[in-house]
């Protein structure tokens, strides 16, 4: 793929800098009352994704924001490069290409006016300037439709340049927000395998998502955070290493029951029981503990670790799930 | 360079929308020939000799719709809103200023033309003569045109909403036009409007027209530099309160 053809190879001597590629020490931000982010921490290399993880409200996209540089933190500081994104915010976004949470396009133009007028931005022009558009517009899908107004495209198609409007000057550091929200499956799958590409040029890319499935296939370290705190941070071998846990998940005709002696979670119909060892030398267990409750009982299944479990061991809610998680107590978390 | 390719952009969102010119070309050209014969008969009266009527009404339309360019100003902005593309353009390398700049340019390009078209076609269809300094229409022009984008910026900057923008400026509009001089002549204005009248800036606007139209004595650079006063005022009312992260809920 030509898409980066600038990029610096990983593993080349170039592609060993001094610094990461961002760099976030200590941020955090209030909005009025609310602490927003608590010193928030982490480091991208070149080459590497990582996925942001976590529900709604826990600081996502405040992060994001901080990071592309158009929210200012209340402390901390955010380094692209050796470039402070704070003090020297337009040097700093030369090195950035960043996609917010909204689909962003102008609906009037054509596609190929939206990708140039953003290559105009960074300073791109003439010959350059429309390789480059041909080039991210190939990339994209969009080849076929440079012509026609972003408004005409499908929703998949506009969140795809969208996207694509990012990489025209070649950042060293992507910031995409949710980018395969409301994203159909072939684009989805597209957009996955540029980023990929992205990552394998030497980009690093800082990519927030609700859906853990795409951190595996993405192959990305994931960045949990949990009402402003970065709760779990490192490669998904470490984190299921430290936080994964087995499993059974019981389902029940009506109301699960409760159980005296383990950690349970209600989910609707499903009682979920984390174990610390194998959940097969736990299901007897479990069994004689339901008692006449076990007549109910429609299905069992055993979990093995997962991202998922890790996120739910470290938030305490669902990926995927706005709603709140009740507990066996029946208080709910948000 | 990055003002430019915002400039460049937002003409380009005119050239496929070009609407919003109407306010600003169109209606005037509709209203002046309905107006110009009763404004004759108003010149008339003031004792003001060989006029047609057009030499108040095409200033005066000129001024009175002169205020929707304002509103082109803070709809640069809200559309960006609308469209989730501010966010975008503030992550770009432009810098604020650089930002500000380039979202200035278009409705100054919108400015001017108004100016060439009314004007022009003023004293094509609407036989206006003017007696004093052509020189000094498009002086008084400029600096009308300057007054209203820093009206607009400030606007921008006070208001949250899109519809907030729109009723202000309409009413500011109507408002500014009669005390100004603009929709009714001066002379035919109510006492407490003329005291009133030299708070607004299109009473200036009416003021350094009339004096290049009909060639009236009397310090020609006042009016010019009391309209680059008002800019300064709305200027700095803008500086005073836009802030770039502030999320402004425009049309989507």
């Amino acid at each position: 793929m030509t898409l980066l053809a600038h990029a610096q190879q990983p593993g080349t001597k170039e592609a060993r800098p001094a610094a990461p590629v961002l760099t976030v020490e200590e941020v955090e931000k209030h909005y009025g009352s609310i602490h927003a982010l608590k010193g928030v921490s982490l480091a991208i290399e070149r080459g590497e994704i990582v996925a942001l993880l976590g529900p709604n409200g826990a600081g996502k996209t405040t992060l994001v924001s901080i990071i592309a540089g158009i929210l200012r933190p209340d402390r901390g500081s955010v380094w692209v490069e050796k470039t402070n994104v704070l003090s020297t915010g337009s040097l700093a976004r030369r090195r950035l290409g960043f996609a917010p949470q909204e689909t962003g396009v102008y609906p009037t133009l054509r596609v190929e006016e939206n990708l140039r007028f953003f290559g105009e931005l960074s300073g791109l022009r003439g010959k350059g300037l429309t390789r480059r558009v041909g080039e991210v517009a190939e990339a994209f899908g969009l080849t076929n439709r440079m012509h026609r107004p972003a408004r005409t495209l499908s929703g998949g198609e506009r969140r795809g340049l969208h996207v694509a409007m990012t990489l025209m000057h070649r950042p060293p550091l992507l910031v995409l927000d949710e980018p395969t929200t409301g994203v159909d499956v072939e684009n989805r799958a597209r957009l996955l395998a540029i980023i990929r590409s992205l990552a394998s040029d030497g980009h690093g890319v800082c990519y927030s998502t609700h859906y853990l499935n795409e951190v595996e296939q993405l192959g990305a370290s994931a960045a949990i955070l949990n009402e402003g705190h970065l709760v779990g941070y490192g490669t998904l071998r470490s984190l299921m290493a430290d936080h994964g846990h087995y499993a059974v998940d019981l389902e029940f005709e009506g109301a699960p029951p409760k159980l005296k002696h383990r950690v349970s979670t209600l989910r609707e119909s499903t009682l979920h029981v984390p174990t610390d060892c194998s959940p097969a030398t736990e299901v007897a267990a479990i069994l004689a503990e339901l008692g006449p409750a076990v007549e109910r009982l429609k299905s069992l299944e055993l979990v093995q670790p997962n991202l998922e479990s890790v996120f739910t061991a470290l938030t305490g809610q669902r990926a995927g799930l706005d709603g709140a998680r009740q507990s066996q107590d029946g208080s709910s978390h948000e | 360079m990055s003002s430019l390719a915002i400039a460049v952009n937002d003409l380009r969102v005119l050239r496929r929308d070009s609407i919003p010119m109407l306010m600003l070309i169109v209606m005037p050209l509709i209203v002046m020939p309905f107006v110009k014969a009763a404004f004759h008969l108003t010149m008339q009266a003031e004792g003001v000799e060989g006029t047609n009527g057009a030499e108040q009404a095409v200033p005066g339309m000129q001024v009175m719709f002169g205020f929707y360019l304002a509103s082109q100003v803070s709809f640069g902005f809200y559309r960006e809103h609308a469209w989730a593309t501010w966010d975008r353009l503030r992550a770009s390398p432009a810098s604020a200023s650089a930002i500000l700049l380039g979202k200035l340019v278009v409705p100054l390009f919108e400015a001017a033309v108004q100016f060439i078209v009314l004007f022009g076609l003023g004293g094509l269809l609407l036989q206006l003569h003017v007696r004093g300094s052509w020189v000094q229409l498009p002086i008084v022009a400029g600096a009308f045109s300057l007054c209203l984008v820093a009206l607009g910026l400030a606007v921008t900057a006070a208001c949250r909403t899109v519809l907030q923008v729109n009723a202000i400026i309409n009413i500011s509009a109507l408002l500014f036009a009669c005390l100004g001089g603009a929709l009714v002549p001066g002379s035919l204005l109510p006492h407490w409007a003329t005291v009133l009248s030299p708070l607004v800036p299109s009473y200036w606007a009416m003021t350094g027209f009339r004096r290049a139209i009909l060639g009236e004595s009397g310090g020609e650079l006042v009016p010019i530099l009391v309209l680059l006063g008002f800019a300064a005022i709305f200027a700095l009312i803008a500086a005073w309160r836009l802030r770039f992260d502030q999320q402004k809920t425009g049309f989507a």
